[in-house]
C-alpha cells in the first residue's frame, strides 16, 4: 500500500527515474566489486598491466585444497623420488641424525624459524600482497615475510652480506608465471622430514631456490619449486606442489612463544596442575 | 531440528578431522613408545598459541586425583577444520589416547579424544601419530 501511494504522489516517470538511479547503484556496486579485481577470459585475477594477481590469502602447498572455506592442514615434505642424485658426501649433508640436540634435531621446537624451503609448504595461511613492482608474501607461521622486487628475468641478485633463514628473493615473469629467484640462504632445515629417530633432512648455505607460479584456474595456482643446491645435489630437481585461494579467510595471530608448555620435551607445570588436588 | 541437524554436521566434521600436525617435530617433546590413555573429567581448556592444551582430572582407584595436561592442534589448524574452542568444554568426560612427554611428567600429546556420547575428535599435535597407529 505504501508503495502505491508512493508512486501516485511521485509519478510513473518519477518512479521510473527512482528504479533507474537503484539500477545504476547495484551497477556501481557491482563494478566496484569486479574492478578491485579485473579478470581475464578465464577468470585469473589480474592486474591493470594484465599480469597475472597473485594478492589474497592462500591455503600454500601445506594444506588439503579442499576447494572449501575449511581445509586441513597437510605437511608436505619434498619427495626424495623427485630428488637428483647425490654428491660425494652429500647424503650427509641433506640426512642428519638424532642428535638429542633440539636446536640441531628440529630448531622450530625452540621456536627458531624453519626458513624459506620449509616455510613454503606450511601448513599454515599466506597472504600475498601483490604491486605493479613488488610482491609481499605474509607468512601466518612465525609472522615471517618476504618483499620480492620485480625485475629483469635473470638479473643479478644484489650482493648478499650474511645468508639469512629466507634468503635474498628477487622476482619476474615469465608469460604468465611468476618466478621467484632466491639465494642468500643459512644452511638451516629443508623441510618438517623426521624419521622415527628424530633425525631431520637439511640444505647447504649454497642452496638456489627458484619457485615458479602459475594459474591453473580462478581459484588455484601450481607452485613449482626448483632446489639448486651444489653442495648436496649432482643437478637441480623439481618438487610439484599447489596452493589455493581462500578469499573468506585471514591470517591470524601466531605466537611460538606463548603457550609452548614442553618445550624440548621439558614441560612447565600449568596453573591448572598446581592447583591439582593430588 | 535445524539444531540436531547443525550438531550432527558438527559431529562428522569432527570424525572427519585427521590428525594435525605440530610446529615442530613430534619426537622432540613426545616419546613415541610412551602410549598413555586415561579417562577423567575435562578441568581446563587454553586455546591459545602455538597448540591449544587441555586439562583433564583423572581419578585413580585409591580416589586420587591427578591432573593430566595434553597438548593438542594449533587453533588455525583446528578453526580451519571447522573446530571451535568450545568442542571441549570444562565439566566434559572424555578419554584421551596420547603420547607421554619425554620428561615423564603427567603431559602428553593428546592424539584422540573421545566424549562420553562416543563422539570421537582428533586434537593431536603428534606430527600424525596416533596410538595404534
Amino acid at each position: 500500500m505504501m508503495c502505491i501511494g508512493v508512486r501516485n504522489r511521485l509519478g510513473s516517470a518519477s518512479v521510473r527515474h527512482i528504479v533507474a538511479v537503484i539500477l545504476l547503484a547495484v551497477a556501481i556496486s557491482g563494478c566496484s566489486a569486479a574492478g578491485d579485481k579485473p579478470q581475464g577470459e578465464e577468470g585469473v585475477p589480474r592486474m591493470p598491466d594484465g599480469r597475472p594477481d597473485f594478492s589474497g590469502v592462500w591455503a600454500g602447498p601445506g594444506f588439503a585444497h579442499t576447494g572449501k572455506p575449511t581445509d586441513s592442514a597437510t605437511v608436505r615434505r619434498y619427495t626424495e623420488s623427485n630428488m637428483a642424485p647425490f654428491k660425494p658426501g652429500g647424503q650427509a649433508l641433506l640426512n642428519r641424525p638424532y642428535t638429542g640436540n633440539v636446536r640441531l634435531d628440529d630448531p622450530t621446537a625452540v621456536c627458531l624459524p624453519n626458513g624459506l624451503t620449509r616455510q613454503i609448504p606450511s601448513p599454515y595461511a599466506q597472504q600475498w600482497i601483490q604491486t605493479s613492482d613488488q610482491l609481499v608474501v605474509l607468512y601466518e607461521y612465525m609472522h615471517f615475510f618476504r618483499v620480492i622486487p620485480f625485475g629483469p628475468p635473470n638479473r643479478a641478485h644484489a650482493p648478499v652480506d650474511e645468508p639469512t633463514y629466507m634468503g635474498d628473493s628477487i622476482a619476474w615473469w615469465e608469460d604468465d608465471t611468476l618466478v621467484i629467484d632466491t639465494i642468500g640462504l643459512n644452511e638451516w632445515l629443508l623441510d618438517a622430514y623426521h624419521p622415527e629417530d628424530g633425525g631431520s633432512r637439511w640444505h647447504s648455505d649454497q642452496a638456489h631456490v627458484v619457485e615458479r607460479i602459475g594459474y591453473t584456474d580462478r581459484s588455484n595456482a601450481s607452485y613449482d619449486v626448483t632446489i639448486d643446491d651444489p653442495a648436496i645435489f649432482q643437478a637441480p630437481w623439481v618438487e610439484k606442489w599447489q596452493m589455493q585461494l581462500k578469499p573468506n579467510w585471514k591470517i591470524l595471530e601466531f605466537v611460538c612463544d606463548d603457550n609452548d608448555r614442553c618445550r624440548g620435551g621439558n614441560c612447565i607445570e600449568s596453573d591448572a596442575q598446581k592447583s591439582s588436588t593430588q | 531440528m535445524k539444531t540436531l541437524d547443525a550438531a550432527c554436521a558438527a559431529c562428522l566434521v569432527m570424525l572427519a578431522v585427521p590428525t594435525v600436525v605440530a610446529h615442530h617435530s613430534f619426537a622432540s617433546e613426545y616419546d613415541r613408545t610412551k602410549p598413555v590413555s586415561v579417562t577423567g573429567v575435562v578441568k581446563k581448556v587454553e586455546w591459545r598459541n602455538p597448540h591449544i592444551w587441555f586439562y583433564v582430572d583423572v581419578k585413580d582407584d585409591r580416589g586420587k586425583v591427578t591432573t593430566w595436561g595434553f597438548s593438542g592442534g594449533p587453533p588455525a589448524f583446528l578453526m580451519r577444520q571447522g573446530i571451535s574452542r568450545d568442542v571441549m568444554k570444562t565439566g566434559d568426560v572424555i578419554k584421551v589416547e596420547g603420547f607421554r612427554a619425554r620428561d615423564g611428567s603427567n603431559n602428553g600429546s593428546g592424539g584422540k579424544v573421545t566424549f562420553a556420547d562416543g563422539r570421537s575428535v582428533f586434537t593431536a599435535s603428534a606430527e600424525d601419530v596416533r596410538p595404534g597407529t
